[in-house]
């Protein structure tokens, strides 16, 4: 669980260890007879806003399911900030579970919205923070004042969250009752209360018009700028992707075709070719 | 909460500062309340007000009532007692099936536990054994057995049997809402099978040092059960709350009653209540926000069941006897009818559907019965049709009105315009309200367990 | 050694009945995701009114196919025949009735909505065969002779009577019609994609309403015969019957893999040995405990059953 441990293959990237926030060597997932995921190497430097893209059924989900600790891979290994998320125990995989990884502080959010619906949002975002709350349940039934003090910072912290996202006003409303765009901005804000260092955003934009869209991408320039975050995103809207990413991976087949800046990859014809199909690319 | 949280100080000064503080607090709250909603208050005051006032109002005036103006029976004081501890189950029942949305179908065999707990820490039984103890206990000297006052052995109970709800809830962790519901039936009828059967217990073990040779041994009481158990006694007042002492015992309960409301209300508002609402709302997305679900799911068995230690004690030291036919699966789907009668979720609407039902089993029915007795003897008696009729509630209930009479929409409702004058103050901005018309919900907080289901392919669009 | 064959032979017949009960609760699981608790009850009402159609006046039945030891056998096939015909009738249509007014209505409610108006069915069946029956135990005198069907063969240790082979006679053709049904019938193959996937199933043209009361009309049909049968074999009914029958029959419904037709007969037998061997070698006060253990362990170490899933691979 250390720096130390870091495993010792550094051959694909130029930068060091330190500057990555995440690193991952060799992760592969098969379900069943279906290989999700094949031998990817991927890094996140801190910082930066990544974008994971690729066709329907790529493995980009199956991706980010692995480094929040969902999934467990059939094997590799993934580190986050010094910790190992998943390292290799003899022939199989081990991963630390999903709320280990949260309390280390990867947040997330989820391609089709998962608010807990008949919870206010306020109270959504309170579940955001839990990881990080010390008081215990029987500090909650004798109401003590260290706890009340914690419930008092709680609310505090997470009234400024939905002001950050502009729900402040709804923080009463439960979740359900919000319309798609709100759903989608609480989401961020329910992740934001797990105080991440990586925020992994699943088409955050999705079903958003264009000017909906564009104060969706100013918002996570904002949560870089702002709040010193790393994104992972993934997206389909390629303007977003093409737009505000520092750097770009294109997974197809659950494999990695190309990686590099925006303007390198969306030049790259074999992407060309898996968005497209063969021929699209010589046309 | 907020107001009172903002000048709390450190340790148990500041705690009972902040007793103090919200205590005194009340009347102000009340006349606003009164102001605010005068006629639900005065209402809420009466029934509140007669609640406290029962036995009086029972003895002097509701039989009057009953017999005079409005021929309807009213309930005894061991009917109120038994109101009491059905209540306080309900709203144990209610933490596991309501706020962590796990359908627990086996709740009677924490309310066993509970019930034997008392029985063997009170009672000449294991006097046979050779065991004697008594200690602060309401008994003559040299009494047999064990004897420890009935205080301890709530505390006790509630101890015990908080534990075997984490043990009995291990193995379901990992389970889907059907199949949890069916384990835990399974655990509801083995438990009281242990007791039943563990009358006769011969056992020989001979391992070089460890010789352990049991004959014969009644651990159990078996089929009889254990009696007589010590009542519960309060030594100052030297008072005995049993059968025999009317309405002191309800007011025992009630006491005990309002001690289990409270503690649920403030599991509720805290964020373990917020992890288990998380988890009944969508358990995956919970765990990715860090909430762990083994030790919430754990806690939420355990601190459920504790209720129906406290439940199960104070009923076999009421009584003075358990048996362990008492301990059916009946009695686990009776509490879950008053669960969803008064609307799952809602604390208020597991005391009143505990109420309500309670007075139908023990008084309404059996009065109604001894009428038509009365008049045609032949015809069925309903006190013994009692389930049919429960059963059809249940029926009834989930086609027409899953969400219950009480549903927790309404009070959420009410916690959002006091909620919201809270927040305005304390944020200083205004805050909308709009979720007053919302979609029933009930039935969402019903199937939340069901959606303990993760199939790869529900994962796979996560 | 004899005696344990004379147990095991015990258990199978038992498990044969539990077999026809378990069907139900694995046909209906597979296709809808219900545990059908109310199912056993249903066969506690064929039971009962198998109970009423045999049993003379004497006893409190109607006499209506009375059937004794000596009768002729010609005479004894035909009333039996009567009997089960009537019986699988009442509890085939009892069945549909069941699905019609308490789980179709629930069919998009959550999945826990269903199950909770399924044990407020078992109650109100339960009641009813408390009104009808009374609140104590129906016996009939046996209608077969206790003679031991070896004999002939010269083998006097083992003992098969008549009875038990009546249940196998039963049991057995209609376990083999069932599979036949769901394998090689049109209406067979709905179920099948029914159970796969009933929105799919509804776009390809495949009534699932009407699939879905066809599943409960055999399983309530089956339970029937399974009533006919205990009341025949063990010659007694009382309307707790269900609860126990009904949880032994879940319970093998788990073991051989819910969803899983052959699994399910499989697992009865296995119940029905359980149920044998704890009777004569532990003591019955511990046998439905152990029966609760298995359903218990099934459950949470290999939800699957022993066999996999088949009907349902969604389940």
């Amino acid at each position: 669980m250390s720096m130390l441990e870091l495993p010792a293959d550094i051959d694909t990237g130029a930068m060091h260890d330190s500057a990555l926030l995440v690193k991952s060597r060799a992760v592969t997932k098969r379900f069943g007879g279906l290989l999700a995921v094949n031998n990817v190497d991927f890094d996140i430097p801190r910082g930066s806003i990544v974008s994971l893209i690729g066709p329907n059924g790529a493995g980009k989900t199956t991706f980010f399911n692995m480094i929040t600790g969902y999934y467990v891979p059939t094997s590799g290994d993934i580190t986050f900030d010094g910790h190992r998320i998943v390292t290799m125990k003899g022939k199989k995989a081990k991963s630390l579970k999903p709320h280990e990884v949260t309390a280390l502080g990867i947040g997330r959010t989820f391609q089709n919205i998962r608010l807990f619906g008949t919870m206010s949002a306020l109270d959504n975002v309170k579940v955001g923070i839990n990881v990080h709350l010390k008081s215990h349940w029987w500090d909650s039934v004798v109401r003590t004042p260290s706890m009340l003090r914690e419930e008092k910072k709680t609310i505090e912290e997470c009234m400024g969250l939905l002001k950050l996202v502009e729900l402040d006003r709804r923080a009463e409303t439960w979740a359900r009752n919000l319309p798609d765009g709100d759903q989608r901005r609480l989401e961020i804000a329910r992740a934001l209360a797990t105080r991440p260092k990586l925020l992994l955003l699943d088409e955050p934009t999705a079903g958003m018009n264009s000017s909906e869209t564009r104060q969706m991408t100013d918002f996570i320039q904002r949560l870089r700028g702002d709040l010193g975050l790393t994104v992972l995103l993934i997206e389909h809207d390629m303007r977003v992707v093409m737009g505000i990413s520092d750097r770009v991976t294109v997974l197809d087949h659950g494999e990695v075709i190309a990686e590099g800046a925006p303007a390198e990859v969306r030049a790259n014809p074999r992407v060309i070719e898996a968005y497209l199909g063969r021929g699209a690319a010589e046309a | 909460m907020s107001a009172a949280a903002d000048t709390v100080g450190t340790g148990v000064g500041g705690w009972l500062g902040y007793v103090g503080g919200t205590l005194a607090a009340i009347p102000g709250q009340y006349m606003a309340a009164l102001r605010r909603h005068r006629a639900r208050t005065i209402g809420l005051t009466i029934v509140f007000l007669a609640v406290v006032l029962y036995p009086v109002i029972g003895h002097y005036v509701l039989s009057e009532f009953s017999r005079n103006v409005f021929p309807l029976p009213y309930p005894d004081d061991t009917v109120a007692t038994f109101m009491t501890i059905f209540a306080i189950m309900a709203i144990g029942l209610n933490i596991v099936a309501g706020f962590a949305g796990l359908l627990d179908l086996g709740y009677v065999a924490f309310y066993a536990i509970g019930a034997y707990t008392a029985a063997f820490l009170a009672s000449p039984h294991f006097g046979a054994l050779g065991i004697n103890l008594t200690f602060l206990g309401h008994v003559g000297p040299g009494a047999v057995g064990i004897h420890l006052p009935y205080w301890i052995i709530v505390i006790v109970a509630v101890a015990v049997v908080a534990t075997f709800g984490a043990l009995l809830g291990a193995p379901t962790l990992r389970l889907r809402g059907d199949y949890l519901a069916i384990v835990t039936l399974g655990f509801g009828e083995i438990v009281p099978l242990f007791f039943k059967n563990l009358s006769s217990v011969t056992f020989s073990l001979n391992l070089g040092p460890i010789n352990i040779q049991l004959q014969n041994q009644n651990w159990t009481g078996g089929v009889q059960g254990i009696n007589p158990i010590d009542p519960p006694y309060l030594p100052g007042f030297d008072v005995i709350f049993d059968a025999r002492s009317g309405a002191l015992a309800v007011y025992l309960g009630l006491f005990m009653l309002g001690i289990a409301i409270l503690v649920a209300r403030n599991l509720e508002h805290s964020r373990i209540g917020r992890a288990w609402g998380a988890i009944r709302e969508d358990e995956t997305a919970a765990e990715m926000m860090g909430v762990n679900t083994v030790r919430t799911k754990l806690l939420a068995f355990a601190l459920g069941a504790s209720f129906a230690g406290v439940a199960g004690s104070f009923q076999a030291s009421y009584l003075g006897a358990s048996t362990s036919d008492f301990f059916s699966f009946s009695i686990s789907i009776l509490v879950l009818i008053m669960v969803i009668l008064g609307g799952i979720g809602n604390i208020w609407g597991a005391v009143f559907g505990a109420f309500a039902l309670t007075y139908v089993d023990k008084t309404l029915l059996p009065y109604i019965g001894q009428r038509i007795g009365d008049v045609a003897p032949s015809l069925p008696n309903p006190a013994q049709y009692n389930f049919l009729i429960f059963g059809v509630i249940l029926v009834v209930m989930m086609r027409f009105r899953p969400q219950g009479f009480l549903p927790s929409r309404q009070r959420e409702a009410e916690l959002t315009v006091s909620g919201l004058q809270d927040a305005e103050a304390e944020l200083g901005i205004p805050v909308e309200v709009d979720n007053v018309s919302i979609a029933p919900h009930g039935q969402s907080e019903i199937g939340q367990g069901a959606r303990d289901a993760e199939t790869t392919d529900e994962a796979r669009d996560l | 050694m004899d005696q344990l064959i004379q147990v095991l032979i015990i258990g199978l017949a038992n498990g044969l009945i539990f077999a026809l009960v378990a069907l139900g609760y694995t046909l209906v699981y597979g296709i809808i995701e219900l545990i059908n608790f109310a199912h056993g009850d249903v066969f506690m009402l064929g039971s009962m009114l198998a109970f009423f159609l045999v049993a003379p006046a004497s006893s409190g039945g109607w006499a209506v196919f009375p059937i004794d030891e000596g009768m002729a056998f010609p005479l004894k096939v035909a009333e039996i025949l009567a009997v089960l015909a009537i019986c699988m009738a009442m509890t085939a249509l009892l069945n549909v009735t069941i699905e019609r007014v308490a789980y179709r209505p629930l069919r998009n409610a959550p999945k826990l909505a269903p199950l909770i108006s399924a044990i407020g069915m078992s109650y109100v069946l339960q009641n009813i065969g408390l009104v009808w029956g009374g609140a104590y135990q129906r016996t009939i005198d046996s209608v077969f002779p206790a003679t031991n069907m070896l004999e002939p063969f010269g083998i006097t240790a083992i003992v098969v009577t008549p009875a038990q082979l009546f249940v196998a006679v039963v049991t057995i053709p209609l376990l083999i019609a069932l599979t036949l049904f769901v394998n090689r019938t049109r209406q067979g193959r709905a179920m099948r994609a029914t159970a796969q996937d009933p929105d799919t199933a509804g776009l390809m043209g495949v009534d699932v309403n009407r699939t879905i009361a066809i599943t409960f009309l055999i399983g309530g049909g089956l339970a029937g015969a399974a009533g006919v049968a205990q009341l025949l074999y063990n010659n007694y009914t009382v309307y707790t019957l269900g609860f126990r029958f009904g949880l032994n029959s879940f319970t093998a419904a788990v073991l051989g893999g819910i969803g899983n037709l052959q699994g399910a007969v499989l697992g009865a037998l296995v119940i029905g040995e359980v149920n044998a061997l704890s009777d004569r070698y532990l003591s019955p006060n511990w046998t439905q405990a152990i029966v609760f253990g298995v359903l218990i362990a099934i459950l949470v170490f290999r939800p699957t059953g022993l066999l996999g899933q088949q009907l349902a691979d969604r389940a």
